[in-house]
């Protein structure tokens, strides 16, 4: 039998997973730049035990059992077995790949630059949440609505503030790497993992697996290519370096690969449900699965020990507050519902579908056979909203002749 | 593969027991609380209209259901 669990907190859980996994990753991250001091051949070794682990976890997911993939039964239930890319999803890929080498080498750029120490400058890039708003506006059928943007303003202001750090220098080029480069490789990555998750493939959703797999190959690539051109540019040696690396620390990287496997596979599932933007500002939420990491950090003397100055203490808290009620906000205002419409007679179907389809909050609108003509399912964050923006918009579609508005008040869903 | 929206009305009574029970359906991939005409819309996905007709026999068969209105999806655009 199948789980029916609500689609709200399937979201949640899935965010919060990716989430709580990345911040134990980046404890290890900690551990393994102890070992890899060169921020290059660190991202490379990342990248090579990637798509190791992406493999060898993918292949083994792909075992089959009773008809189902392991993997169907624990991390995905839209697995299957590992499979090749399709035509369609390759664009996709490209792009999406090339936003996870840009972000990764934003990332160490920068860490070479800021000489290790990039707290200060590195909250700044929460501002992504900001970017996602922007992008979706403009690509997206289902805009942003005042209430969302008003939550990723307070998330992302809440989560410079409860990562920044009170050491640490700050340069204009530093965060120029920030907003021109680890930005917009984050909404590459985040709109087009998306886009793949949405598209189906032999006419049943995508699965996270396969995309992770692959996002993680066309990384590696392009990240490859990226630091070849760098080492002939500066006349560095950090491709082999990285290689070296990949195989004489090959544990402590190997750990990381494996959870951010896994924290991935969680978030592009989230992506699947959630807008890019809404999913970005949940799993913002990592700060403050970060602050036990740090504490453990510093108690074992990896890093320095937890900053206990009074200013610091105030600054985070405010910090977790804001993340904490942006997210709230996020999880309290979403309303759906469900349109059901007769037609005149005399009106093209497919015609009246396209107007229907056309109208700013329409998520799915199915023509049926039966007592209506049409339904329409609706997600909107206010029901004022739905009225002004939807329903006025529905009912001036030439040919409809009576229409039915059913608010949804609770919801399950195959998981 | 057959997807089609089957509106319930209740009886007032045990709501909460009547959707356990809907929830058990395998076919059922979705299931709606809804305020208004209808009280559960529940989305059905299932091979042929043969085995649809067995979840909406299913669903008939749970004691607090009063009247289901069956809609075959015959074209569908969603994000």
């Amino acid at each position: 039998m199948k789980i029916k669990i609500r689609k709200r907190y399937l979201f949640y859980f899935l965010a919060f997973t990716s989430a709580i996994i990345t911040a134990i990753v980046s404890g290890f991250d900690s551990v393994a730049q102890v070992f890899i001091s060169n921020p290059w051949a660190l991202g490379l070794a990342c990248f090579i035990w990637g798509v190791i682990i992406s493999v060898l976890f993918s292949l083994i997911l792909s075992i089959s059992y009773k008809g189902k993939s392991l993997g169907a039964y624990t991390i995905d239930p839209t697995f299957k077995r590992v499979r090749l890319l399709k035509k369609q999803e390759l664009l996709y890929h490209l792009l999406a790949g090339l936003g996870n080498a840009a972000l990764t080498i934003g990332y160490f750029l920068l860490l070479s630059m800021m000489k290790g120490d990039v707290s200060v400058v590195l909250p700044f890039s929460q501002i992504v949440i900001l970017y996602l708003i922007i992008i979706e506006s403009i690509i997206e059928k289902n805009t942003p609505t005042l209430i969302e943007i008003q939550s990723s303003i307070i998330v992302t202001f809440g989560a410079i503030l409860g990562s920044i750090s009170l050491t640490g220098t700050i340069s204009i080029e530093a965060l120029l790497i920030v907003f021109l480069i680890i930005n917009p490789g984050w909404v590459l990555l985040s709109i087009f993992q998306r886009k793949l998750k949405m598209m189906k493939i032999a006419n049943k959703p995508n699965d996270a697996i396969n995309i992770r797999l692959w996002n993680v190959i066309f990384a590696c690539i392009i990240s490859a290519i990226i630091i070849m051109i760098f080492d002939i540019i500066s006349k560095s040696n950090y491709l082999l370096e990285g290689i070296y690396a990949s195989f004489n620390h090959y544990f402590w990287v190997a750990i990381i690969a494996i959870g951010v496997f896994f924290s991935f596979i969680f978030y592009i599932r989230a992506l699947g449900i959630g807008k890019a933007s809404v999913t970005q500002a949940v799993k913002a939420s990592v700060i403050i699965f970060s602050i036990p990491v740090t504490i453990a950090l510093g108690y074992f003397g990896i890093t320095e020990p937890f900053l206990m100055d009074p200013v610091f203490i105030v600054i985070k808290f405010i910090g977790i507050v804001l993340i904490l009620l942006g997210i709230l906000s996020f999880a309290l205002t979403l309303t759906k519902a469900y349109i059901f419409i007769r037609m005149k007679p005399g009106f093209d179907i497919e015609e009246t579908m396209k107007k229907l389809w056309d109208v700013r909050g329409v998520n799915r609108v199915c023509a049926v056979a039966g007592h209506y003509d049409f339904i329409l399912k609706i997600r909107t964050r206010t029901l004022v909203k739905g009225y002004e923006r939807i329903l006025r918009k529905v009912e001036a579609v030439p040919g409809v002749d009576e229409y039915k508005w059913q608010s949804v008040l609770k919801e399950w869903e195959d998981i | 593969m057959i997807n089609a929206y089957i509106l319930i009305n209740l009886k007032p009574g045990d709501t909460d027991k009547a959707l356990s029970e809907m929830r058990k359906i395998n076919d059922i991939a979705k299931i709606s609380v809804v305020a208004g005409e209808y009280d559960v819309v529940v989305r059905a996905q299932v091979k042929t209209l043969e085995q649809l007709l067995k979840v909406t026999n299913k669903i008939q068969m749970i004691k607090d259901v009063n009247k289901t209105t069956t809609q075959v999806i015959e074209k569908e655009i969603a994000l």
